[in-house]
Formats: structure tokens, C-alpha cells, sequence
């Protein structure tokens, strides 16, 4: 299933500078300078490819003896086609045992190698993954293949995950950041998988081991799949490791490529919290995908406004106004689309106001280049974030797996903060104005609409018919 | 530890850092086993005392050029003030609005265009302060925690400020939401006694309202003293660089005369309890169980970090096999010891605490006669020695995560805690083998003392404790 913004999860946001700098007083000290950089260089990677059109890729990284793993199966609810979170029901059932070995035996192996393993579904990505301590790699990597591979789908553990599923959903549903989320979703791509994300509870519980078999052998397959190595590793024995595991697969179907029609269009969608001490707020729209060029500064634009602790609009709602305690603008993305938007949970009496105060911070960006000193404070700290980025197995692992997916150029990474440090004012400004265009954004509120309609009413950029 | 429910912390929020999803790796001496791939592993840890009293401990590691600054102070909410629930924690916000050369926000801009994040978090024992940087900008971070230990400089307005963005947090983490409190904020309140581990450490809003501007100058002044604090360098630094820069800055910052930590102790339990506590707004019930944990440190301290491992860590655990695999109650069980942190980084009375949400027709009653089936199986007979090595080898894995994990934040997190508490940060390097050291007769005798139904604590969540009282209210 999706993962939702949550807000207290560490999120990626690449932050920046916030307002102007506030004059120090007269008799302030200066910070000493920072010494020069230290010289980066991004860890070495390795690739490998079989011939029924697997690829991997391994990554030599630190001392600790650890060492992550992930098979990343290009197949998620985008395969499902209306079977809702059916991609999420192999999941589960691919951790409830293989034709080999039981899911206690699994559990067990994998306890004995230190370790832990998961399979996360993605709307475009399936990742079985694992964690172990580093002189058990190969057979982490075996493991993995044999969930990834030979799953038993026994149907005397389908009920219990269905219930496990219909309980999770139910869950989602009780929480206002979800429920804000399936709106601005579903208002932006539909009814396809990336807008439609919550299944109905009938549907979930149609859901047969025989239909998780039928999906698994549909979609996961080699020319899907991609296996990522970063640690401490004997690099031959993960190399035999791959080659035995996943050698003789079947090279299976191609990538789906289902990519949803998006139109930044000015809506209004409200939902009813009664009661609510606060209204949970989503202002975003479509915006160009990972793979265009204006991406890079869009992240920048993003980082100033309000993708950090010190950008515009927290300094703002939060540092200046108090209506919020954990507000973020982040640009999500899936292949060949992408949302900005602002995310906040407000105090309900200053829902109107948090609204008028974030529309204010883009046009004000539109309006006005920011100021130099600004900007420059934005490209050091996404570069400060690049680097530490590439400094841990899961995030390096991140990091390959996202310019996988999107198809982006091998030098993406060597050229990031050359790219970063090329943006001017004037570009920043010219990106809100031609991505934000505050006419087409989309609005949703979910909170108390008794207290918020009439707030909601005196906003200028509110039209006529948005509250009926 | 487990997470089921999103593990709401107490913090200064918004910091960022991007697919955070693995532990970073270290640079550190290794030994090798006969696998061939190294299997031990040390930690270099510096320790040195200034002469007014701040503790420093400095742990190179070279892996990548990046430096953790993290200044621990020895307050934590635990011993805030009666009249002021959540006071610790919104002082916490205060530290981020000003201090002598440094106006509002300019502290977060300064990390910032230093290519850094940072945040703070206020936890049982301690307030933290930490960034995490290029290594070349550590002068520069230290030149600033510096400062806002020297002191602070803000104003109502700020206070005022911060009033509302704590009890928005508040809101967003707890009244707004979903299983919000729960277990982690309300199970200490209803399995301790003492005020000081039985209170609403988030605070009543009330009491956050409360709040003035000398309440905030008496509590820097009370706690934020260098004799009442450590800081921890980790990473891609000069250890005699960094202490000869460490003694710059810190070095005249006056010590003050802290007072002794008040009896935080808890009474031995001896009596089941079990509580109800209503959350109108989930949808399904949640349960959740705690014990008291033995005392820190002690032989049995070290069989309940095993015993957690062989009842809650992994999915080879106990209770996971009997109440996920074999019974179907839940889609997970999450916990462990200090929800808010982990085994070793607090000081006092803890609880080893379990949770999980569950379907309405599945009587509590129903999970904890499984739960009892597992856990009595554990204080009468002896673990066999494979389960035990299994628990020691998971142990071993999670130490190391918390050592490499969050670009190493975790082991600065360590290394403080251990500074902090028990003067002792090298301490960090003997935890393995105090983990050997537990038998199979130490976790049953352990498994038998605290693992007592007398010393435990049940907690129902529910949404509405009398649906059809309520329901027929509603008809009226």
C-alpha cells in the first residue's frame, strides 16, 4: 500500500534556509568559519547481470559487519488492476512460508543469522528485504530468493491475513493524515492505483490464496527484478550467491508502464471531522516527475518554501504563528508523476488563516526572487543531506532503487549537487510560478466543518460552489 | 524495538533526513572470526572531564565525512515540576529561540547552511540537543551549543509561541489521534505510583498555558549547567582538535549547584492491575501489557534485554509465533523496554511493555490467557540453549544497528547515556559479553520474579466503555 506522509516519521525533506537572516545585535559574536570541505566521493557500486535479464547491484560499505539486502520486484498496486491492495495480500502470504520451509522455520533462520527480513509493497515496487550480520550474506541472499521464488501460499493462513488486512485498513481509515491523503490522491490521478488507494472491505475479503498465486505468477519475474547488496560482503560468495539463487528464473513479463493522466486543477474537498481540535491540511497539485530536467530545481524551490525546519512557510505557520506543529512541503513521486504540495495539521480555529498564510508564501516566491544569501543556504544543506544520503546501507540502497525506477541517467548521482548549486534566484522564482499556479491547486480539509466552512468562506482564493 | 503504532517522540520535530531507512555504517576496530568477516566490534571512546564539570567523550569513525555534535543534559521529564506537566519538554522547544549570539530560528539556519540537521528530544532521564553535520563544520556547531548553554535569550512572544506549537504537537500526536497515547504515554501512568514516572509527560494543556517566562529562566538556571551535562563527538574528527575546541567554548561556561535527583523510585508491585481507557477514536481495541523492569545494571537487567529478545524481537519470537502466527489476534506485536528509547539510554524505573491492536470479537481476556501460556512456559522451565544463543546473536545485530544507526547518532546516544549515568561511557564496548553471561537458570529465576502477573500492568484500549449506555444516551 502507499505510504503516507507521516509526519513523524523521519521525512524526506530537503531543507533549507528560512527567512531572511535576522540582524544579530550589535555585540553578537560569529560563528567561527567551517574548514574546507572534506572530499566526497560516492561509495563504488558493482554490477552484475544475468542472463535471463536480472540485474544487481553491489555496494562495498563501512566496517560494521552488516550487510542489507533487497530484492526490489518492479510490481505493486499498479498490477492489480481494481483488485485493490491484492499486491499487498501476496505480501503477506509470501512471508507465510515457501514450498520448502515453513514461515516458523524462515523465522527462525533468519533469527539465527542476526537478523531481519520484511517484503514491503510499493505502488510501483515490491521489495523482499533483510538485514543480517555480514558472514551470513549469501545465505540472506539465498532466503530471500526462495520467498521471492517458491512461496507455498498456503490457504490456511488466508483468512487470518485478510483479517490482518481489513483490521489495517480500518485503522487507516480512523486517521485524518490517511483519510486527507486518499482524497488528494484519488482528486488527482482517479480511479487508477495511484489515486484510488483504499480497497473496500468486501473486496479485501474476496481476496484467495489461489489469487496471490495467480498474481505472483503473473507479475514477479526476472527482467522485473533488481538485487541490491551494501555492506561488508565477501563480494564472490554474493556473487555465486546470485547467480545459484536466481540463475535459472524465469525471465517473466516486462515492466508495466501505466502512467495516469494529472491536470492541475483548482478543487475543493472537504471531509467531516466533527469535533476535531485540529483540521488536517493537504494544498498541492501535479507537477513534473523525477526524470524531467526542471526536477532538480523544483527540489530546491521545495527546500526553500517549505520542505525544511527553517523554509518559508514553517517559519511562518509554525515559528511565527504557532497554528502547527509539524508542517512540510514535499514533492511525492511515482513513474512519470509527482504532487507538490503543503501538508499541516492546524488548530481548527486557524484553518482559514494557516491556508491564506501559505498562499501568501508562494506568491511571494513568484513575485520575488529570494535573496541570494537565501538560496545558497538551501544548496548547502541539500548537499549536507547528499552526503549523509550516502552514508548507510538502506539509504544508498534508496538512492540506486529510485534512479532504477525512474529510469534516470547513471551520472544522476556524481552530478546531483553540480545540478543543485547551478539554480539562481531567478529559476526558484520562476518554478513556483510555473509549477504552483495557486488557481490550480487542490485543497483538502479534513476537520470540523461546522467551525471551518465559515472560516473558510471569507478566504479570497475560495470560489463560489467550493463549499456546497 | 518493535513499532506497530508510529513512535511518537517528544521533540522539536521537523528534521529531515532523507530514506533514513538504514543504519549507518562505522569505522572502527574489528576482530575477526573464523568466517572470515569481521565479527567483533569496538567502539574508540575518548573521555574526558572539564574542570567545570561538562562531560566529553569524542568516538572517531571515519566511514564518512560526517560528524555527530550531541549535548545530553541530565534533566529528563520525569523530574519536572508537579504544578507543570510537560514542562521538560516545552523548555526543550525554548533552547531552539534564542541565546546570546543567536536570535530565533538563527540557530536552525546556522545547521542548515552548514549543510547539516539537527533536532532534540526529551526523554525519561535526559533532554538532548544533537547535529548531525559535515564533518568540517564541527568548530562551528560547538561554537553554537555552546552559546545556548551560556544562556538563553527570548522573549513572551517566543514562550507564547512555543506554547502553541507544543500543544499542537500534542493535538497532532495524541487528541487528534488514533491509539495517539498509546502505550507509550498512558501505560506509565497507570502501571507506576510515583508521581515522577506516573505523570502526563506531554503535559495538560493547562499546565503548558501555565507556563511564564522565570519558569523557564529557573529551570535553565536549575539544570542547563555543564557539570549537568555531557557532549558526544562522534564521526570524521580530530579527537585532539575537537577537545582542545570543545575547551574553547565550554571551558568558562560557570558550573552551578544542581540538586540531587529526587526519590524517583517505584514500590515493589504486588497486585495485578488492569485498566480501561476509552479512545473514541479508533476502531478496533488495542491491548497492551507491561512489568516492571529490574534495576539497571544487574545480572537480571541483562536476562530481560535476552528475555525481550526471546519473547517480543524478531519473527521467530514467542509471542509473535503464538499471537500473530498460531492464534491470528494481530498483524503484530510491538514493544519492548523504554518505548521512548532503548534498554540503556535511561535511569530508573522502566517497564518492559507489549502491544497490539485487535479485532472487537476477540476477548482481551482470550490474548492474555495465550500471552500467560507463553510467559508461565518461560519461569518454569529453563530456556534451551538454542533459543538462548538465538537471543544473543539478535542482540548482537541490534546492538550493532544502535551503534552504526542514524549516521551514528546512535552510538552517540550511548556513549551519552553512559557518560551521563553512569560515568562510564566505555562501557559501551562491554555490553556483549554482559549479555554472555546469562544462563538459562538466570532467565527462568529472572522470567520468575519479574514476569509475575503481580507485576504487571493490562491496559484496554477501547472506543467507548459502555457502547450501549452510550448508544441509548444518544437515542435520548
Amino acid at each position: 500500500m502507499k505510504t503516507f506522509n507521516s509526519p513523524f516519521r523521519l521525512i524526506v525533506l530537503l531543507a533549507g534556509l528560512g527567512l531572511a537572516q535576522a540582524a544579530t545585535a550589535a555585540t553578537a559574536a560569529e560563528p567561527p568559519e567551517p574548514a574546507p570541505p572534506k572530499p566526497f566521493t560516492l561509495p563504488e557500486t558493482m554490477e552484475m547481470q544475468l542472463d535471463n535479464g536480472l540485474e544487481a547491484t553491489l555496494v562495498p560499505y563501512g566496517s560494521l559487519p552488516k550487510v542489507t539486502v533487497q530484492v526490489a520486484v518492479r510490481t505493486g498496486n499498479l498490477n492489480e488492476g481494481e483488485k485493490r491492495w491484492l499486491a499487498d495480500f501476496t505480501s503477506a502470504l509470501l512471508q507465510e512460508g515457501t514450498v520448502n520451509r515453513s514461515a516458523q522455520e524462515i523465522a527462525g533462520a533468519v533469527a539465527a543469522m542476526g537478523g531481519e527480513i520484511f517484503v514491503s509493497t510499493g505502488v510501483d515496487e515490491t521489495v523482499i528485504g533483510g538485514d543480517v550480520l555480514a558472514e551470513f550474506a549469501p545465505d540472506l541472499i539465498k532466503l530471500l530468493a526462495e520467498i521471492t521464488r517458491s512461496p507455498a501460499f498456503p490457504e490456511s493462513e488466508a483468512e487470518r491475513i485478510r483479517g490482518d488486512l481489513l483490521r489495517q485498513l480500518d485503522v487507516m481509515q480512523s486517521q485524518p493524515q490517511a483519510t486527507a491523503q486518499e482524497a488528494f490522491s484519488e482528486s488527482t490521478y482517479g480511479k487508477h492505483p495511484y489515486g484510488d488507494i483504499f480497497p473496500s472491505a468486501e473486496q479485501l475479503q474476496g481476496y484467495t490464496a489461489a489469487d496471490a498465486r495467480e498474481f505472483h505468477e503473473q507479475e514477479f519475474g526476472a527482467k522485473r527484478t533488481h538485487v541490491y547488496v551494501a555492506g561488508v560482503f565477501d563480494e564472490a560468495a554474493v556473487r555465486e550467491a546470485i547467480r545459484e539463487a536466481f540463475g535459472d528464473w524465469k525471465p517473466g513479463p516486462e515492466v508495466l508502464v501505466n502512467v495516469p493522466e494529472s491536470t492541475p486543477e483548482h478543487r475543493v474537498i472537504l471531509v467531516d471531522r466533527p469535533g476535531a481540535p485540529q483540521s488536517t491540511l493537504i494544498l498541492g497539485l501535479p507537477v513534473v516527475d523525477p526524470s524531467h530536467p526542471d526536477f532538480v530545481p523544483l527540489q530546491v524551490m521545495n527546500a526553500l518554501l517549505g520542505g525544511s525546519f527553517g523554509s518559508r512557510i514553517t517559519s511562518n505557520i509554525r515559528e511565527d504563528k504557532g497554528y502547527t506543529y509539524s508542517p512540510r512541503s514535499t514533492l511525492q513521486d511515482n513513474y512519470r508523476v509527482a504532487t507538490w504540495a503543503e501538508y499541516a495539521d492546524v488548530t481548527t480555529a486557524h484553518t482559514a488563516d494557516s491556508i491564506h498564510e501559505i498562499l501568501k508564501e508562494i506568491q511571494r516566491l513568484q513575485k520575488e526572487p529570494p535573496p541570494e544569501a537565501e538560496l545558497d543556504g538551501i544548496k548547502n544543506y541539500l548537499s549536507g543531506v547528499f552526503v549523509l544520503q550516502n552514508s548507510s546501507r538502506g539509504s544508498i540502497i534508496g538512492q540506486l532503487r529510485n534512479i532504477e525506477l525512474h529510469g534516470l541517467s547513471e551520472d544522476y548521482l556524481s552530478t546531483l549537487v553540480q545540478r543543485i548549486n547551478a539554480v539562481t534566484p531567478e529559476t526558484v522564482s520562476a518554478m513556483a510560478r510555473e509549477y504552483l499556479p495557486i488557481d490550480d491547486l487542490t485543497l483538502v480539509v479534513v476537520g470540523d466543518l461546522e467551525t471551518v466552512k465559515p472560516q473558510l468562506q471569507e478566504l479570497d482564493w475560495i470560489r463560489e460552489g467550493d463549499l456546497k | 524495538m518493535r513499532t506497530l503504532l508510529r513512535g511518537a517522540a517528544l521533540s522539536v520535530s521537523l528534521f529531515f533526513v532523507a530514506a533514513c531507512s538504514g543504519p549507518a555504517d562505522t569505522t572502527a576496530t574489528t576482530t575477526t572470526e573464523k568466517t572470515g568477516v569481521p565479527a567483533g566490534f569496538s567502539v574508540p571512546v575518548e573521555y574526558h572531564t572539564l574542570d567545570n564539570g561538562l562531560k566529553v567523550v569524542i568516538s572517531e569513525d571515519h566511514t564518512a565525512p560526517i560528524a555527530t555534535v550531541a549535548v545530553y543534559y541530565n534533566i529528563g521529564f520525569r523530574i519536572e515540576p508537579r504544578n507543570r506537566t510537560g514542562f521538560a519538554h516545552l523548555f526543550e522547544h525554548m533552547m531552539f529561540q534564542g541565546s546570546e549570539n543567536l536570535g530565533k530560528m538563527e540557530f536552525v539556519k546556522l545547521i542548515q547552511r552548514n549543510g547539516g540537521v539537527l533536532n532534540g528530544s526529551t526523554r525519561f532521564d535526559f533532554t538532548n540537543y544533537f547535529e548531525i553535520v559535515p564533518a568540517n563544520t564541527l568548530e562551528t556547531m560547538l561554537w553554537a551549543e555552546a552559546d545556548r548553554m551560556s544562556g538563553l535569550d527570548i522573549t513572551q512572544a517566543n514562550l507564547t509561541n512555543q506554547q502553541g506549537v507544543v500543544k499542537n504537537e500534542v493535538r497532532v500526536n495524541v487528541l487528534n489521534q488514533p491509539y495517539g497515547g498509546f502505550p507509550w504515554l498512558w501505560m506509565p501512568q497507570y502501571a507506576n505510583v510515583n508521581w515522577y514516572n506516573a505523570h502526563n509527560f506531554y503535559g495538560e494543556l493547562d499546565d503548558l498555558d501555565a507556563a511564564t517566562l522565570d519558569d523557564v529562566q529557573d529551570f535553565f538556571d536549575t539544570y542547563y549547567a555543564p557539570n549537568n551535562a555531557v557532549v558526544v563527538v562522534t564521526g570524521d574528527v580530530d579527537p585532539a582538535q575537537t577537545l582542545a575546541w570543545i575547551k574553547k567554548y565550554f571551558g568558562d561556561i560557570p558550573s552551578a549547584d544542581v540538586p540531587p535527583i529526587p526519590d524517583i523510585s517505584e514500590p515493589k508491585q504486588t497486585e495485578e492491575k488492569i485498566a480501561v481507557r476509552e479512545d473514541p477514536l479508533i476502531n478496533r481495541p488495542a491491548l497492551a501489557f507491561s512489568y516492571h523492569m529490574p534495576e539497571r545494571n544487574t545480572p537480571e537487567y541483562y536476562a530481560m534485554g535476552l528475555i525481550d529478545q526471546i519473547l517480543l524481537q524478531g519473527d521467530d519470537a514467542l509471542l509473535v509465533q503464538k499471537l500473530v502466527q498460531e492464534k491470528g489476534y494481530t498483524a503484530e506485536v510491538s514493544g519492548g523496554i523504554n518505548l521512548l528509547g532503548n534498554m540503556f539510554n535511561y535511569n530508573g524505573p522502566m517497564l518492559w511493555t507489549a502491544s497490539l491492536i485487535h479485532d472487537a470479537d476477540v476477548d482481551p481476556e482470550a490474548i492474555m490467557t495465550a500471552t500467560n501460556e507463553v510467559i508461565e512456559k518461560l519461569r518454569t522451565e529453563p530456556v534451551d540453549q538454542e533459543t538462548l544463543d538465538r537471543a544473543l546473536v539478535k542482540m548482537r545485530s541490534s546492538l550493532y544497528d544502535t551503534l552504526g544507526g542514524f549516521y551514528g547518532f546512535g552510538r552517540a546516544d550511548l556513549l551519552a547515556a553512559f557518560a551521563l549515568f553512569d560515568d562510564n561511557p566505555a562501557r559501551i564496548n562491554e555490553l556483549e559479553a554482559e549479555f554472555r553471561e546469562v544462563t538459562p537458570a538466570l532467565i527462568q529465576k529472572t522470567a520468575q520474579e519479574y514476569l509475575r502477573p503481580t507485576n504487571r500492568t493490562v491496559l484496554k484500549l477501547v472506543q467507548d466503555q459502555n457502547p450501549e449506555a452510550a448508544s441509548s444516551e444518544k437515542g435520548e
